[in-house]
């Protein structure tokens, strides 16, 4: 804590330092003072997430010590360090941002590949229709069915399983063409 | 000044019995009213409070008021609790911004 020149100074770095001192003090009471406001309201709603998350990682901790999850893996489920288990393909459900479509969290990057243009058949797609974006078309594939919708929203639901990759699409004007 | 435990920077109230008060304030305490006066006090403690919220300070001293829990805490606990840490944990460039900001200050209201 010793600064330059501390000697030449020493009367003016005393006072600097004892208002600097001041104010921390006076700031550390504000923080006193609003740590107990919220104590005394129970105005902290993480309060209890807190103690639930301290007692989540000494359950961690313990289960770790213990030797049950040798090598970490137990049949399918990998057990991660909150010892929550992982199913193999990601089961949340987004919206994909290109077309408008409920898709797998586990199977979006593949439905983004032909989405957005690196298939041959998406590729297609983009170039034939002028606004892209906002138009749908359906698609033929080999050997299966597709349905269309109407709907306002633009919210689309897959009729086929996901893993195909085809299925109906949406088309907000009403009128579609088959490639 | 006596060590009870009920306030720790709370300045002595001033002595009538004191002639001091009656005669010329020192030079700190000039000081510190030509820094209010000023409204230099208010800037800096902003300064200060803002230089502490953003390095994490701030919440370092509300999650040591959590630890003491809930249950019928005051404020001088709580004062009491952070004082220590609060004074040692401030980061050397915030310190020495502070007071290169209270020193030039003093140098521009040398008396």
């Amino acid at each position: 804590m010793s600064l330059p020149n501390d000697d030449n100074m020493s009367a003016h770095s005393q006072l600097s330092s004892h208002f600097f001192e001041d104010l921390l003090d006076s700031i550390i009471v504000d923080v006193a003072s609003e740590c107990h406001r919220v104590a005394r309201l129970g105005l902290d709603r993480n309060f209890e997430e807190e103690e639930e998350e301290l007692r989540l990682s000494a359950q961690a901790r313990a289960r770790v010590a213990d030797s049950s999850n040798n090598g970490e893996t137990n049949s399918k489920y990998v057990v991660d360090i909150f010892g929550q288990t992982h199913p193999a393909v990601a089961n949340e459900i987004f919206e994909c941002m290109n077309c408008g479509r409920s898709i797998v969290a586990g199977r979006f990057a593949p439905h983004l590949e032909k989405c957005m243009g690196k298939g041959r058949k998406a590729r297609l797609k983009v170039t034939r229709s002028a606004t892209a974006a906002q138009n749908r078309y359906t698609r033929g594939s080999p050997g299966s069915s597709y349905s269309s919708y109407s709907n306002s929203t633009g919210m689309n639901r897959l009729s086929n399983g996901a893993s195909s990759g085809v299925a109906g699409e949406e088309y907000s004007n009403g009128s579609f063409e088959e490639l | 000044m006596s060590a009870k435990r009920s306030s720790i920077n709370r300045p002595p109230t001033p002595d009538v019995d004191r002639d001091r008060e009656n005669q010329e304030p020192t030079l700190q305490e000039i000081i510190n009213i030509k820094m209010i006066e000023s409204g230099e006090k208010e800037r800096l403690k902003e300064l200060l409070r803002e230089r502490l919220i953003e390095c994490g300070w701030r919440d370092e001293m509300k999650s040591l008021c959590r630890k003491k829990g809930r249950n019928n805490v005051t404020v001088d606990d709580l004062v009491h609790v952070i004082t220590p840490k609060g004074r040692a944990s401030v980061p050397d460039p915030v310190k020495a911004e502070l007071l290169q900001r209270i020193r030039s200050f003093l140098a521009s209201t040398a008396t």
